[in-house]
């Protein structure tokens, strides 16, 4: 029953990945998209619990336009069209915006 | 997948009440739902629980209250009402709401019970 959220703000400017990851469960999907971007270089993101197998995505060209490195061990690079299919494969979607 | 008879639908508050549309177009559409029979729940979490508290009043800065509004939930069938502790204990904020059946959520319980809807809407 994994949720898809998708985070479309910076944790620096506003409390909505930390209400994310509030309500986050075991083998949820996040996405990380626009602004959420900024998201991969904040402490917050440490807080995920790494046995609690989330699956971490980011937008390519949103992280690019950003110059925003990604550690590609952590993190799975996609694009648009991988995230319509993340909303079939998922049961529902929060969007964070 | 479930069947569209018992489809969930979930409204997940998350703004203060006065400085923007946010609470005030979650209730049109809590409301809405109400009045077609369609169930629906409401969760509290972040500076949305603030829209619960006891003892506001928008008509002191000339905004209109629809905070008031929250009182016919009864009538509409609107029972599902949940708020997060954790947001609650990080505001400094006791429970003290202007309507009775709101239920106080530990994390993992909100959580749980945001993921038992089909559909989630932020506002």
């Amino acid at each position: 029953m994994p949720t898809l959220h998708i985070v479309r703000q910076s944790a620096f400017n506003s409390d909505d990945f930390a209400q994310c990851l509030q309500v986050l469960r075991n083998n949820d999907v996040i996405v990380f998209s626009d602004d959420g971007c900024y998201n991969l270089h904040h402490k917050l993101i440490n807080t995920i619990d790494s046995k609690a197998s989330i699956q971490l995505n980011v937008i390519d060209k949103h992280a690019q336009a950003r110059a925003i490195t990604i550690d590609e061990s952590l993190y799975s690079i996609i694009n648009m069209n991988d995230l319509v299919n993340l909303t079939l494969t998922t049961d529902r979607v929060i969007t964070w915006q | 997948m479930s069947t569209s008879e018992n489809k969930l639908t979930a409204i997940l508050n998350a703004k203060a009440p006065y400085s923007n549309a946010a609470g005030k177009d979650a209730l049109d559409i809590a409301l809405i739902f109400g009045s077609f029979e369609q169930a629906i729940s409401l969760f509290f979490q972040g500076d949305g629980v603030y829209q619960l508290m006891q003892g506001q009043n928008g008509t002191i800065i000339s905004v209109k209250d629809y905070l008031k509004t929250f009182a016919a939930f009864e009538f509409y069938d609107i029972e599902n009402i949940y708020l997060c502790q954790e947001s609650l204990s990080q505001r400094k904020l006791s429970v003290d709401f202007h309507i009775e059946q709101v239920q106080v959520l530990a994390k993992t319980e909100f959580a749980d019970k945001l993921a038992a809807h089909h559909t989630v809407l932020r506002f």
